[in-house]
């Protein structure tokens, strides 16, 4: 897989700190099940982190505190790899999508555009979810309210950024404004964060906006 | 770089934990299921841990636990380290981070599986010389030492406090954009320096 594109290192190091918001996390942590290059650079952002917890002062533990881990350690067993099931998506989103790509429960939202948002936790800020656009079809033209991370999982899109395939992340500030392009061929199935309402652009398409549940 | 006085986390049962390489520590660990090891890295790491969530504005009582979840960790999940796949401390240090988000979104399963407890097959080459951890820490200290200040606040809150992108352009007054160019710039400076650490 060849990846063109990826998260600003700012986002990754985000990541590194935990900083990042959860839905954007997930969208990260799939890239990097894809991309060799931002594991390594994951690599190297979690180390800062690494060294300043190595340079932390000591805190004071409360007395007894090693004994209770030992014997937290003695019923303890040790972890089993996770087995993710093969359902033909990366490891970090699997579990939400049991029966792969095929299985997923389109909401239609607009023409030639679908949603399927996914589950996060009650704390999290923002929306995660996958879109779908049919091959050879034009989303409206929209701006961002805010950062917008979206990893291509199938199919491809162009807009004035360049060609966006599998595994390719574009990571959008609140300014970008593009109108991507499906690829003919096949329909181009994205797994998109968003933190706030997509901004379209088309006084049309804006009134148009909650039906589409951008 | 470490503290030279252990006296206060000696155990009540075992002997005098010693001091090693954390990379070695945890590979006894794994092996041997050695408490003693285990004993050591408790010693290193968990009043670090322990500080650094009460910096990031957690309450003594759940940083403890933090400390102590994160240790446990460790002892189930040694065999899944491995020197190659990075530094001890950096390896401990996203456990604590992973235990403390799962923690704040007040649920029991994480909403993605994280990526420590899966084979990644890697195209990179493995096998090169590791440096000792003192080592380590004492070049990223360094390198974070030499950064241009406005740089070293903004990875600092970012790491350090825990602030989002959004949070720290709010508290410095200045554009979002800003932060992240800075935290662009901070990273150019210190790769260089941290290329040949993990
Ligand atoms: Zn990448």
């Amino acid at each position: 897989m060849t990846i063109a594109f990826h998260p600003d290192i700012a986002t990754l190091m985000a990541f590194s700190a935990g900083t990042l918001e959860e839905p954007y996390t997930v969208v990260v942590a799939t890239h990097l099940a894809m991309c060799e290059a931002c594991r390594e650079q994951v690599k190297r952002t979690d180390l800062i982190g690494g060294a300043l917890l190595a340079s932390e002062p000591e805190a004071e533990m409360v007395p007894g505190a090693l004994d209770r881990l030992l014997a937290a350690a003695d019923s303890d067993d040790v972890a089993q790899p996770i087995i993710v099931p093969d359902t033909g998506v990366p490891a970090p989103i699997a579990h939400y999508l049991p029966r792969g790509l095929d299985g997923v429960r389109w909401r239609w939202s607009g023409p030639g555009v679908a949603v399927a948002d996914l589950p996060s936790s009650s704390a999290a800020k923002g929306r995660l979810m996958l879109l779908r656009v049919e091959a050879g079809r034009k989303v409206p033209e929209h701006g961002h309210g805010g950062q917008e991370l979206t990893l291509i999982l199938q199919g491809a899109y162009r807009d004035r950024f360049g060609r966006f395939g599998a595994g390719d992340i574009a990571d959008h500030d609140e300014d970008v404004e593009h109108q991507p392009i499906a690829e003919p061929g096949e329909d181009c199935i994205c797994l998109v964060a968003v933190d706030a309402k997509l901004s379209f652009r088309s006084r049309l398409v804006r009134t148009l906006q909650p039906l589409f549940g951008l | 770089m470490y503290a030279t006085i252990m006296t206060e986390a000696k155990s009540t049962t075992g002997a005098m934990p010693e001091r090693a390489e954390p990379a070695e520590l945890i590979r006894r660990v794994a092996e041997r299921r050695d408490k003693a090891a285990l004993s050591a890295l408790f010693v290193q790491f968990a009043p670090r841990i322990k500080s650094m969530m009460l910096r990031l504005g957690v309450d003594a009582a759940h940083a403890e636990d933090l400390a102590q979840e994160a240790m446990l960790s460790v002892w189930r999940k040694a065999h899944f380290y491995s020197p190659d796949k990075g530094a001890a401390s950096t390896w401990i240090f996203t456990i604590a981070r992973n235990l403390r988000i799962d923690a704040a979104r007040r649920q029991s399963n994480r909403p993605y599986v994280d990526l420590e407890g899966i084979e990644v097959e890697s195209e990179a080459p493995h096998g090169h010389a590791l440096l000792e951890q003192s080592q380590i820490v004492a070049r990223v200290s360094k390198a974070l030492e030499v950064l241009p200040e406005e740089q070293r606040e903004v990875v600092r809150l970012s790491f350090i406090k825990e602030m989002s992108q959004s949070e720290i352009a709010q508290r410095v007054g200045i554009p979002l954009g800003t932060v992240k160019s800075r935290l662009r710039l901070a990273y150019d400076r210190l790769r260089p320096l941290l290329e040949d650490l993990h």
